[in-house]
Formats: structure tokens, sequence, C-alpha cells
């Protein structure tokens, strides 16, 4: 295109591409300002025209600020007009999701976590396995903040202090910090699955192995009861949380890395609901986790005996997973 | 330019290849390429910066008020849960209800879209922002860091996962004004040499050399020098550019300035 054409070319559209731009400076303002009837077709109209400016432009010029600004209107504009229907959030909604959502998706997706569960145990038992052989390997197995050079010593401590948690507020604080902290190892967990597949079946598998080597290491001071009281109320809920957000992992990982006959993008997008799904879940759970490990599991057999935690324990692990796994799901309406 | 994908969801979706810029396309519904640009992780690194100081900003404020108003351990335990809940949702929501578009993203002409050129859903925004716990290790985002500088679209572990893509949101520049601009770098302006470029220099060779300096940037800087002391010494030869002191990329900029200033030649005082 000559340098007069381009003049021309861009003198007779220069007002409508304004009035484009006019038009979608309205309609992406916040909060959303209702544009109306009339103006949303105009700019319809409007951003057909600009894709065939820019089709043309692309066709006869190099000019780059032409071409730049055709880009970003007509960008704009897809953006605006194909955009998805941003959807409110109410407490209805809260409900179905936990009523009936999140049980549909893990009995949906109970393969992964199958496999979740499978690492974390395959883990466990090599942990516990090896501690049970040499007690040694506890030192290496279990992370420098967990481990106890006598965990005998450490429960008679325990049940000879008094109680670490005295108040309610101290139990709320404390809880804050648990969970948190959860939720970022569970965010980790999906991460490294979800990327790379493998790292997150091996990151189950270790996490597996410390707490099967603490476990044991307990067991063979012959304070495993206290073990068990201790950590079961919370554990109860951590764990299985943990193996949801790895398994949300092998979920989007699979998605990303074997999409099969799907495109990586088509496959992603089908597999999101799921894994959003799981890790809200998840991390709900956490809280609940975090709310009672900071409070109920750090009372001493001086308050409350051990065989309430462990029952305590039981009774909630029971309750996660008949809610996830036996509750029924929503009965099909509408179409026969 | 990279080819075009089509989607199975019927919108268009990026091609795998880029080009040297990293630059994706995607075909709107109306059959037009859209460039996306990808920023660069500079730019990205400062928006998350500002993000970061309001984050910390609006958590400090909160639990100041908390402390002022609250029994200690509860404000501790409500303060940690707020900034938690804070640092997570803060990106997630303006993303979601903003078209990708954080504040320091907004601040610094960002924007994160997804595979269709689109704003980015909920699930997808959640995704991508979870995964960032991978990318900020070891040290504030040193892994995100390494990952898009090694990929051609700057893209970090979270858009990876979540198929997403940081792209500049270009302020539309003003093509009249560009053009008038153009004419500034007239080196070579005398009336002889206008004469033999509008009598010799063809329509195609036109478009080329216009390209050519749009596309310079893009070129290293050895390419550059190469291509366009070649291109350069055969406009000297053919136009009779006798100035020793012109390197070929004076030649061809200044030859374009003039291209881009001519107007157009009547038919027959073409060769």
């Amino acid at each position: 295109m000559q340098p007069m054409e381009l003049q021309r070319f861009i003198a007779t559209r220069q007002a409508r591409w304004d009035r484009l731009e006019s038009l979608l400076r309205v309609a992406e303002s916040s909060p959303p300002a209702e544009l109306g009837r009339v103006r949303l077709l105009t700019l319809l109209h409007l951003y057909r025209i600009a894709c065939s400016d820019l089709n043309q432009a692309r066709a006869f010029t190099a000019n780059a600020a032409l071409l730049r600004r055709l880009n970003d209107l007509t960008g704009r504009g897809y953006r605006f007009l194909y955009r998805e229907r941003p959807r409110g959030v109410s407490l209805a909604a809260v409900g179905r999701f936990f009523r009936w959502q999140v049980p549909a998706v893990f009995q949906q997706e109970r393969r992964a976590v199958a496999a979740a569960a499978a690492a974390l145990l395959i883990g466990a038992t090599i942990g516990f396995s090896a501690v049970l052989m040499d007690p040694a390997y506890a030192r290496d197995l279990v992370p420098a903040q967990f481990f106890a050079d006598s965990p005998a010593a450490r429960v008679h401590h325990i049940e000879t202090s008094p109680e670490r948690i005295a108040s309610l507020q101290e139990a709320a604080s404390f809880s804050a910090d648990l969970y948190t902290n959860n939720i970022r190892v569970s965010f980790l967990a999906f991460a490294l699955g979800a990327l790379t597949l493998a790292g997150g079946v091996i990151y189950l598998i270790w996490t597996g192995s410390w707490l099967g080597a603490i476990a044991a290491s307990y067991l063979l001071d012959e304070v495993g009861l206290f073990f068990f009281a201790w950590v079961g109320p919370h554990g109860a809920l951590e764990l299985p949380a943990i193996v949801f957000a790895g398994a949300a992992g092998l979920v989007a990982g699979h998605a990303l890395l074997l999409p099969g006959e799907l495109t990586r993008g088509s496959a992603l997008r089908q597999a999101w609901p799921a894994v959003w799904t799981m890790m809200l879940a998840t991390a709900a759970f956490l809280v609940l986790a975090g709310g009672i490990e900071g409070s109920f599991s750090q009372l001493s057999a001086q308050t409350v005996p051990y065989a309430l935690k462990v029952g305590v324990a039981l009774v909630l692990l029971g309750l996660l997973l008949a809610y996830l796994f036996w509750m029924r799901q929503r009965p099909r309406t509408g179409h026969p | 330019m990279s080819g075009v994908a089509h989607d199975a969801g019927g919108l268009g979706g990026w091609s795998g290849e880029a080009d040297g810029g990293g630059r994706a396309t995607i075909l709107t519904p109306e059959l037009t390429p859209l460039q996306l640009v990808p920023a660069g992780p500079g730019s990205r690194f400062l928006a998350l910066i500002i993000d970061t100081a309001l984050i910390l900003g609006v958590s400090a404020v909160l639990e100041t008020l908390l402390l002022a108003t609250t029994p200690l351990g509860l404000a501790a335990a409500l303060g940690a849960t707020f900034g938690f809940a804070l640092s997570w949702a803060y990106p997630i929501w303006f993303e979601v209800t903003r078209q990708g578009q954080t504040p320091g993203k907004k601040l610094l002409g960002l924007r994160v879209v997804d595979a269709r050129g689109l704003g980015v859903g909920l699930s997808q925004s959640f995704v991508r922002n979870i995964v960032r716990t991978l990318d900020f290790v070891p040290l504030f985002y040193g892994l995100g860091l390494a990952v898009a500088l090694g990929d051609r679209q700057g893209r970090r572990l979270g858009d990876l996962a979540a198929d997403t893509l940081v792209i500049e949101d270009g302020q539309a520049a003003d093509p009249v004004r560009a053009l008038a601009a153009g004419r500034q770098l007239r080196s070579l302006e005398s009336p002889e040499l206008r004469r033999r470029v509008a009598r010799r220099i063809s329509l195609e060779e036109r478009e080329l050399l216009i390209a050519l300096t749009v596309r310079l940037p893009r070129l290293d800087a050895q390419a550059r020098f190469d291509l366009l002391e070649e291109v350069g010494g055969y406009y000297r030869v053919r136009l009779g550019i006798d100035d020793p002191h012109l390197s070929g990329e004076q030649v061809v900029r200044g030859l374009t300035a003039l291209l881009v200033g001519l107007p157009r030649q009547p038919a027959e005082d073409r060769p």
C-alpha cells in the first residue's frame, strides 16, 4: 500500500476505530457497566469491521503502528465478546458444591485417589520396615523438626508437663499456623504431580516414608498408642487431604502430559473442574484438620484418654470416606 | 509468525510454534489471526513486586487493626488466616474479575490470557496460582524465573500447568503519528535521490525495505549488521549513493523513511 493510500485507509476508518475503542472502554470498565442492547450490537458490528480492517491491513502493509493498533483493538473486542459469563458465588452454590459436586468428583476420580493413596502407603511401608529393621534409619528418614532421639522420653515429658495449649486463643493461633502451612504443602504436592506426574508420586512416597519411620520409632519405644492418639485426630483428615492434593495433581498431570487424542488445552479444560473441586475440598479438610491439630490433638492423657482420641480419629476417617466415596450422587433430572 | 491452530472448543488456540520473539497467534471465529506478544520476565517481575507489596501492605494494616481490637491469640489466628487467604485470593480474584489483570499487571500493561486468547476462568486461575508454590522455590520465584527464561513465551510453571500466557496488553499507538515520526529519519533526502528512489524502487522492494526495517529489532547484532551491509551495499550501487560515512543500516533506514514519506508516483514516471 502506498503512503497516501495508507493515510486514506486510516483516515476513512479512524472514526470507527475510535468509536469501537470508546465502547470497549465502557465495556471493560469496572464494575462492568451495562452497555445496553444498542451499544452492544454496535460494538459487535464495529469489532467485525475491525477484524476485516486488520486482515486487509496485514495483506497490504507492514506499518507496525497500524497493525499494532488494529491487533489491540480486535484483541480487546474478541476478549470482551467471547468471554465466559461470570458466575456469582452464593451460599446456596457453596452448599451445592459440598453436598453434590465434591463427592461426585471424588467418586469419578477414585482411580487417581487410589494411586496417590497407594504411593503414600508404599512409602509408609518402606519407612516403617526400614526403621523396624534398623532404628538408626529414623535419623535419615525423619525430617529434623519431627525427629526425637527418644520418643519415650518425649512422651514422658509431654505427659508430665502442663497442657501445651492452655486457652482457646492459643489453640486458634496455633491452628491457623498449622493449616496455612499444610495447605501450602498440599499445593506443592499438587504442583509436582501436575507438572511431572512422577514428581507427585515421589513426593507422596517420600512423605509416607518419614511418617512410617516416625510410627515405627514410637512403636519400638513402646509408645505407639501415644503416637496414634497424638496424630490420629488431625491425621485422619490431614493425611487423606495430602493424598487428595496429590491425586488432583495426577489428574492435572495426566491432562497436561498425556492428553491422548485431545489437544493439551482441551484435555486441561476438561480436567480443571475436577482438579479445582478436589483442591478446594482439600483446603477445607486441612482447615478442619488444623483446627483439631491445634487444640484436641495437643491434649495429653491428663485431660483426654488415649482411647477417646483414637476413637475420634477412626470416626473422623470413617465419616470422611463415607462422605466422599459412599454418598449418593445427585439424581439426574430433566431428561428421560 | 507462528502457524495458526484451531481448538476443539471452536475458538482459536495458540500453536506450539512461535516466532523469534515468542509471539503466538490465535485465530478468532471471524478468521482474523490475532497476535499475542508474550510479556518479558522483567515487567512480569516488576508487576509481581507491586502486587506483593500491595498484599503485604493490606495484611499489615489488617493485622494492626486486629491487634488493636481483639485479644492477642485470636488476633494472631485471624491475622494468619486473613493474610493467607489474601495472598491466594488476591491474584485469583483480580485475574477472574478484571480480565486477567491484577493491579500490578494493569500498571505495567500486562494481562493473563488462556490458550484461546480469552480471559482466564476461575478454575484455571486457581490452578495457575497454586502452582506458584513451586515457582516460588528456592527463593522468591527462583524456579519460576529460570523456567520463564528458558521458555520461548516466558511462561512460568503455573502458566504451563494452566495453559495460560501473560501478554503485553499494548496501548494502541496512533498510526498517523507513527507515520509522521518515520519521516524524521530522512537523512538521505536530496531532490536527485528522491527522484531515483521514486523511479527505481518497485512496490515489492518498498514493502521489503519497510518489512526489513520493522523487523530489525528482532535480529541478532551480527545478522543485522551482515544483512544490512549487504542490502545497503546493493542500494548504494543501484541508487548511486556515494556518501562513504553511511553504514548499511543508515542507508536502509534512510531509504525506508524516504519511501514511507513519498507520495504515490503516476504510473508513467516508472520505468
